[in-house]
Order: structure tokens, then C-alpha cells, then sequence
């Protein structure tokens, strides 16, 4: 009979091509936020094909023991491995949460780790809710519109920690934590991995841009994005970029994407038009240095997160705004009513 | 050797997101009786497409929708069926409420087991939910392989493997190749769904669908409660800007005018 270590914290590091994710310095954050003055220390693991960097660079960063999996078949990511070599190391001493983040990966093996140890899953977690039956953790649902808290009710419980939320640990330890490197002999019986496609979307456009305005299925029609770039226009260095749906139907290119399966952005301002603000897409934009919202919806889930927030029909509104802007350029009184505050270190 | 496929689609009945969202008095859940839209999530039109696409390929292909949910889901397996699937599958919860993807993977497969399907689609995640468990969920629990986020899927001729392409990062794939029987959950993009047609939403209204209350399905204790919903809340100030649309407007151009964005 196995001794459930209670308490005892499992993270798995998430990397890719022999880079270690900054996602796994975040799940490190949460798990030490999760720790209780009973928990032993918190163990990192990490599975791939050649490790040991990664493995020590973890144990240096973070001062926590590291302990890799060496698998000679998974240059790639591969679920059914993830699964197996997992669920094999954790059945032998089962933790209390194995943290994991809310990525590709973790997405996909995360839920057959759970069931596979007979715990609960929670995915796409924002917080952590201490209460007095039992700690919860906060996800989104309903787009974004609404929280759960939600209690796992088992031994062992599989978290996803969602990317971008939990500040990372930063220092440097004092003292390495101790790496262990296993070799596995193992082969998939299942999936049997061809290599990684590389994709061709060119994300230059966007990702350069000083000014996004972006366009989410508000509106409605493909020639409708007009008043995209028109509005687009008004500003210079601007690009036009899209939610996923919008690429999907094939409004815009794919390289137009900003979220989680598309770009990060980061530009000075973000006009967010007919986005509903679901995490996918805010996780790609919420760096912005300046976020206006235009939505007909005045619950959207974008309005959390914006700095300006506009509820109105960007049908209608965009087009105002745009007349609005020539009209005060047009008439020169702009200068005169409006003379810009320099902003610091602004050209 | 397989001679006729079949492929079991997993749809789930949504509210329309744009529709307000409001908690209940207990904050136990969502009032549900204030939702007026429900339609099918999105990723689901995508995985039932491409199962019809399967059909079309392979003929005698038999494709099956099942739906977890209130009576209120039966909307959903009509309409895969005017999307081009045979047949409906409705597993009834009978009331309102939340149910973990555990709970519902559980059930599915309980349904699908014995059943000889070749292949189990759902979408990738749901737009209410949102944990994209169910899928890899269900191939636990019938020991089947499964891959998710799936944006591209062929399957051989001799229908004994099919070959995957899973949307990871920025554009890239993984690739590689599952034997059959296996589960599959769909990204969006991998096609263009359809809309129903008349003859086909014709002959969904006549059928009968098979009823499953999920009291006649193994009891599963649930490994989580939902303990409370909140609303979130705001990351950035937020302001609201009043008036007409004309006093909007320049109010947010003296803003932008104020940070240097527009000259």
C-alpha cells in the first residue's frame, strides 16, 4: 500500500527545443503559494530526450530538486509517454497536486494523468482560494464572464495553471537544488510521432506594430473589417490583427492572430473591436501598454482588462469616431484644443 | 480489416456567449432561466464536420451524435443530424446544473463502450466549460489512444491507422500517426462547417433519438465541488466612457491625443 505524501507538491516543467518555458518558474511561484508549513519541499520534474540542461537550469534557478527523465524517443512531445512515464514515477508515491501549465502540452496529457491516478483535473486555473473546508482553485468559465471556485475532492489532483498570472520566482537560489537524471527505456505503443511541421505564419505585421486594432466576430463579416483598417489608419505604425474566429473564417490571415494558438503583442495600444475577451485571446495581448475595448456587449469579458472601456455597436461607432477624428484634424482646431502632453521619453 | 466505419461526434449545447451571464443569489451557479440562446459550441460544429467529411470520403461510414445535457440539448443532436450525421444519442441529465468534464466523460463512455467506434470526436474545449477534458478523458476510460487540438487528420486506406497533425504554437504541428479505434479532439479551422440542409433538418425532426437519463448510467462519484461563482474581477481601470456615440468619440480622441497615440 502506497504512502500518500500529503501535501507534497509536484511541478512538471514545460519546455520546448531545449528551452525551458518562463511558464515553469510561474507554476514554481504557485506551487510555493501552495505550499502549507507541512508540505516538504516542492519537486520539479522534467521529461524529454536530452534534459540535463534544462534539469539543472531549473535546480539553479530555483534552488528545488529536479529530477529528469531522460526518454531517448520523445525529441518531440509525445501524450502517451508524458502519460505513462508520469503516471508510473507518481502511482509509487502519489502527491497531493502535480502543477502543470495550460499549454499544448499540459492541456493534453494533463486530463489522462488525472484520470490515470485517480484524481480530479482542474484546468485553466487563475487563483488560489484558501477556505476553511478545504482549498479552491478559480477558473474561468462561460467565456470569461464568470469565475468557479472549485474544491478537489480527491488524494491527488492535477492542476493547469494558466500562463501569464502567477509572477515567476525570479532569484536565483543560494544553493542549486540537487538534479537527478533517469534514463527511461521506454517506447510508445500508440503514438508514434513524425516530427514537428514548422509553421509559415508570419507574425511580422503585428508584432511590430506600435498600434493594433483588432478585430474580433463583432463584426460580423468579412467585408466589414474595412472599418478595421480605416480605423487602423488614423494611427501610424499600426497593423490589423484578429481573435481567432475571425481567422478561422478566414477574415484574415492566420499571422493576423493574437492569442494563445496565435501572437503575443505587446504594442503602446491595443483597440480591441468586437472581442469578446475570452482568456485564448487575452493571454496574447493583455501586455499592452494601453487597452481600449469596443464592444455592443457591455458583460464581455474584454472590459475586464481594458484601460477605456467603449459599449457600443463598433458598426456604428467606429465609423463616428473615424468622422469625429477627420473633422477635428480637418478644421485645424485640433492643435488648439488639444495640444498633446509630452509623454516622457515620446519622439 | 474495417469495412464500415463508425465515428461517434460528441456536441454540446452552449449558451450564446454575447447574452448576459448572471450568477444565481446562492452564487451556487449561473441562472440559467434568464439564458434566451443556446447553440452548439463552436468547436463541436468543427469536429461534427469533419466527421461528415469522413463519411463522405469513406462510404458506409456511420456517424452518431451524442449530447450530454438538459432536454433543451436535443436542439444540437437534431441539428448534427441536418449537418449529415445518421443518428442522435441524447444522454439526459434532466436538470440544470454544473457536471465536471469527469462526470461526463464518464457517462459518454459508458455509452460507447461495446459499441465498435472507429473513431470518437469532440470539440477541443467548450466555450462554457472551458477545461478541453472531456475528449481525453473518455479515451482513459476506454483505454483508447487520443490526441487533442487536432488541426489536420487522414485516415489510411486500409482505416487501421490515421494520421494527425496537432496545432501547437505560432503555426507549428506536432505529426504522427494513432492506430484505430482512437479519440480525437478538434481545433477550430481544420474546415469550413456546414450549414444544415433542409432535407437533411427534415429527417432529424421525423427520427427518433435514443434517451439515456443518466440515472440508468454507473453512478460516478465526482472528485470536485463547485463551491461558489464570482464575477471577475477587473485587471485595469476600466473606464467607462458615456454619452452619445459623437461625445465617445471625442472624448477617447483627447485621450489618445493626451497619450501621443494620434497627433
Amino acid at each position: 500500500m502506497c504512502q500518500i505524501m500529503q501535501n507534497s507538491i509536484i511541478v512538471i516543467a514545460d519546455h520546448i527545443d531545449g528551452q525551458v518555458s518562463p511558464v515553469t518558474y510561474e507554476l514554481i511561484a504557485f506551487a510555493q503559494k501552495l505550499q502549507t508549513s507541512e508540505s516538504p519541499a516542492i519537486k520539479v520534474l522534467i521529461l524529454g530526450a536530452e534534459i540535463l540542461n534544462s534539469a539543472r537550469e531549473i535546480a539553479a534557478e530555483s534552488g528545488l530538486e529536479v529530477v529528469g527523465f531522460e526518454i531517448p524517443p520523445m525529441a518531440h512531445y509525445n501524450g502517451e509517454l508524458y502519460r505513462n512515464v508520469l503516471t508510473e514515477h507518481l502511482l509509487a508515491a502519489p502527491p497531493a497536486f502535480v502543477c502543470i501549465a495550460h499549454t499544448s502540452p499540459g492541456l493534453d496529457y494533463a486530463p489522462s494523468l488525472a484520470m490515470a491516478l485517480n484524481g480530479a483535473c482542474i484546468g485553466g486555473i487563475e487563483d488560489i482560494v484558501p477556505a476553511e473546508d478545504g482549498i479552491c482553485f478559480a477558473r474561468p468559465l462561460y467565456g470569461g464572464k464568470v469565475m468557479a471556485h472549485i474544491r478537489p475532492i480527491s488524494a491527488t489532483t492535477v492542476l493547469t495553471i494558466q500562463p501569464g498570472i502567477f509572477k515567476p520566482c525570479q532569484h536565483t537560489a543560494e544553493t542549486s537544488g540537487r538534479v537527478a537524471v533517469r534514463p527511461i527505456s521506454i517506447k510508445p505503443r500508440w503514438w508514434h510521432s513524425l516530427g514537428v511541421k514548422d509553421g509559415a505564419t508570419d507574425t511580422a505585421g503585428i508584432a511590430q506594430a506600435d498600434v493594433i486594432v483588432a478585430a474580433g466576430q463583432g463584426f460580423g463579416d468579412r467585408e466589414n473589417l474595412d472599418l478595421a483598417h480605416q480605423l487602423a489608419s488614423i494611427f501610424a505604425k499600426s497593423a490589423v490583427a484578429g481573435s481567432r474566429i475571425v481567422c478561422d473564417r478566414r477574415w484574415l490571415e492566420y499571422g493576423c492572430q493574437v492569442g494563445v494558438t496565435g501572437a503575443t503583442v505587446s504594442p503602446r495600444l491595443y483597440v480591441a473591436c468586437g472581442i469578446s475577451g475570452a482568456i485564448q485571446h487575452v493571454s496574447g495581448m493583455r501586455g499592452s501598454e494601453f487597452i481600449i475595448a469596443i464592444n455592443k456587449d457591455p458583460a464581455a469579458a474584454i472590459f475586464q482588462v481594458a484601460d477605456i472601456c467603449i459599449v457600443a455597436d463598433l458598426m456604428t461607432f467606429i465609423p463616428t469616431l473615424i468622422e469625429a477624428y477627420q473633422n477635428i484634424r480637418d478644421s485645424g482646431m485640433g492643435s488648439k484644443l488639444f495640444s498633446p502632453i509630452p509623454q516622457p521619453g515620446s519622439t | 480489416m474495417v469495412l464500415f466505419m463508425r465515428i461517434l461526434v460528441c456536441i454540446k449545447q452552449v449558451p450564446d456567449m454575447e447574452n448576459p451571464i448572471l450568477i444565481d443569489d446562492r452564487h451556487a451557479w449561473i441562472q440559467s432561466d434568464e439564458i434566451s440562446e443556446y447553440r452548439m459550441n463552436r468547436l463541436d460544429e468543427f469536429a461534427l464536420e469533419e466527421a461528415v467529411l469522413i463519411k463522405e470520403a469513406f462510404s458506409g461510414t456511420i456517424v452518431d451524435a451524442v449530447s450530454v445535457g438538459p432536454d433543451r440539448s436535443t436542439e444540437v443532436i437534431r441539428r448534427s443530424i441536418g449537418m449529415g450525421a445518421n443518428a442522435g444519442i441524447h444522454i439526459a441529465t434532466g436538470s440544470e446544473g454544473y457536471h465536471s468534464s469527469f462526470e461526463i466523460a464518464a457517462w459518454i463512455a459508458e455509452y460507447a463502450r461495446g459499441k465498435t467506434y472507429d473513431l470518437i470526436l469532440t470539440g477541443a474545449m467548450s466555450e462554457d466549460n472551458m477545461q478541453g477534458q472531456v475528449g481525453s478523458m473518455i479515451a482513459e476510460r476506454l483505454a483508447l489512444p487520443c490526441a487533442t487540438a487536432v488541426i489536420f487528420e487522414k485516415i489510411a486506406a486500409d482505416k487501421n491507422t490515421i494520421y494527425v497533425e496537432r496545432e501547437i504554437k505560432g503555426g507549428s504541428r506536432d505529426t504522427l500517426e494513432l492506430p484505430l479505434p482512437a479519440v480525437l479532439t478538434i481545433q477550430s479551422g481544420i474546415n469550413t462547417p456546414r450549414y444544415p440542409s433542409l432535407s437533411n433538418l427534415l429527417r432529424a425532426n421525423k427520427l427518433e433519438l435514443a434517451k439515456i437519463p443518466i440515472t440508468d448510467l454507473a453512478q460516478t462519484a465526482s472528485r470536485e465541488d463547485l463551491v461558489q461563482m464570482v464575477y471577475p474581477q477587473k485587471v485595469r481601470a476600466g473606464t467607462v466612457l458615456n454619452g452619445t456615440e459623437e461625445e465617445k468619440a471625442k472624448q477617447l480622441i483627447r485621450i489618445l491625443r493626451e497619450r501621443a497615440l494620434i497627433p
